[in-house]
């Protein structure tokens, strides 16, 4: 069984419109438009994987009124899928993304999220240990709610390594220093570089290089390391070796929304299928990725869109 | 229909060292009237709700009164409470949980809940490890989507 982490979920509400401009006021007259589903970067690994056929458990807190929505939703969208939140005061956050259809830009808002207060988180390690017993793979993932500091996901992968379980996480970069620095590296690492002018130990995350250095730094520790570089491009780095996976295509910036997620999504069910491959799985994990592109609002890619996708983008080793 | 049919998969259960006080703020907090109570392999040792708290803070004398309107309210339920807030769960659940199984037929899981009269029941597996619930909404609606079957 596969767990997933979300430690601060959303309703996520997708708006799409033709010329998106600030200090404007913006009316949608088609609900088409607009779209509300549950999120958070766990969430969607899980939605993605009930798309294979993969069940999962769905951890992590919710809270108010818009915590019950993301539930109610979650638990619509596939029987495969299994809750398992501890519901604290405080209102789930909701993120808002702007679709703009004419400048094929995101603009995401995304909120903070409850505070989350001691007792809940000790009522959640205590929920995840007894989860763990069921779970031989674990994907972490997503911002921490406030309240919950960064050494936290460190006691998780410790935590996931004990049972047995193998760890897939993707989380920004200050994170996984401290999961380096603790001496718990998960097997799978993907920086989540959302964000621009992140830094990984001091470094700004700029040139191809420093993606590369990186990415091998990482993969001294784990099993497989990736690094997005610019839109179409990820650095893979594994047992010595570093490779390139680039699409053929040009990659439509507004279509990316939830393409990280199916990336994971793709390597986990590569994993569950074939076993811990590493380089196979990063191309299987970029083939969800770049299926996921090709429509514009968040979707998950069927097994057919994914294998449709392994012989549109090239490999190449570059260390 | 089976009860896989029209179960919750969610594991929102109480362990049956939870103290009273956190139950009661749990079950307020998710607008629930009762939780199964778990073991540490998270099989299903026992059922709580909302009826078992309200009994345990009521007087016991009172179940033998015809009428308690004319008893002046001394806040013996905030009293009560103070007594056993920090209590397990253990000790106020109910230690028979009535349990389905997935490939139960659904009509089992209604009668249950009408025999026993809860609003909902742990699913379990042959483990007795929770899987889920089934609530008596959820089996209504799956049983109005499916009648067009018929």
């Amino acid at each position: 069984m596969v767990l997933t982490v979300t430690m601060n979920p959303a309703v996520d509400r997708e708006i799409y419109l033709e010329d998106f401009q600030v200090n404007k006021l913006h009316r949608i007259r088609d609900y088409t438009k607009t779209r509300m589903s549950p999120g958070g970067k766990g969430i969607n690994v899980s939605i993605a994987l009930s798309r294979l056929g993969i069940p999962s458990i769905a951890m992590g807190f919710v809270g108010g009124h818009m915590g019950r929505i993301l539930l109610e939703e979650l638990r619509r969208t596939s029987h495969l899928i299994t809750t398992n939140f501890v519901h604290v005061d405080g209102e789930t956050r909701e993120n808002i993304e702007i679709i703009d259809e004419k400048r094929h830009t995101i603009t995401e808002i995304n909120f903070p999220g409850p505070e989350i207060k001691k007792s809940d988180l000790e009522a959640f390690l205590r929920r995840y240990r007894t989860v763990l017993a069921r779970a031989n793979c674990v994907v972490i993932s997503g911002s921490l709610p406030l309240g919950v500091n960064e050494e936290v996901c460190a006691e998780l992968v410790r935590m996931a390594k004990e049972s047995g379980a193998t760890v897939f996480v993707e989380l920004v970069p200050s994170i996984v220093e401290k999961m380096l620095l603790a001496g718990y590296a998960p097997d799978v690492v993907k920086l989540d570089l959302r964000e621009s002018g992140q830094t990984f130990f001091s470094r700004k995350l700029e040139t191809f290089e420093v993606h590369v250095e990186i990415a091998e730094e990482i993969a001294s520790k784990s099993k497989l390391a990736i690094l997005s570089y610019e839109v179409k491009n990820d650095i893979v780095a594994l047992d010595g070796e570093v490779w390139m996976i680039t699409a053929r295509e040009e990659i439509d910036l507004s279509h990316t929304l939830g393409a990280g997620d199916a990336y994971v999504a793709g390597m986990v069910y590569y994993f569950l299928k074939h076993g811990l491959k590493p380089l196979e799985m990063a191309k299987y994990g970029f083939a969800a990725a770049l299926a996921s592109t090709r429509m514009k609002e968040k979707t998950w890619p069927t097994l057919e869109e994914i294998e449709r996708e392994l012989s549109f983008f090239d490999l190449e080793r570059v260390k | 229909m089976k009860v896989r049919d029209a179960m919750v998969y969610d594991l929102s259960a109480v362990f049956e060292d939870e103290t009273v006080e956190n139950v009661i703020r749990m079950l307020s907090k998710q607008e629930l009237s009762g939780l199964p109570v778990v073991d540490r392999e998270m099989r299903v040792v026992g059922f709580v709700n909302e009826e078992d708290l309200i009994k345990a803070i009521v007087p016991s004398y009172f179940s033998l009164l015809r009428s308690a309107s004319f008893i002046p309210d001394t806040n013996q339920l905030m009293k009560n409470l103070v007594k056993i807030k920090d209590k397990p769960i253990c000790n106020f659940m109910n230690k028979v949980p009535v349990v389905v199984k997935e490939d139960d037929a659904l009509i089992v899981a209604a009668d249950y809940l009408i025999r026993y009269g809860f609003r909902f029941l742990p699913v379990v597996n042959d483990n007795m490890q929770l899987l889920g619930i089934i609530r008596r909404i959820d089996v209504l609606k799956v049983v109005l989507e499916g009648k067009e079957e018929i």
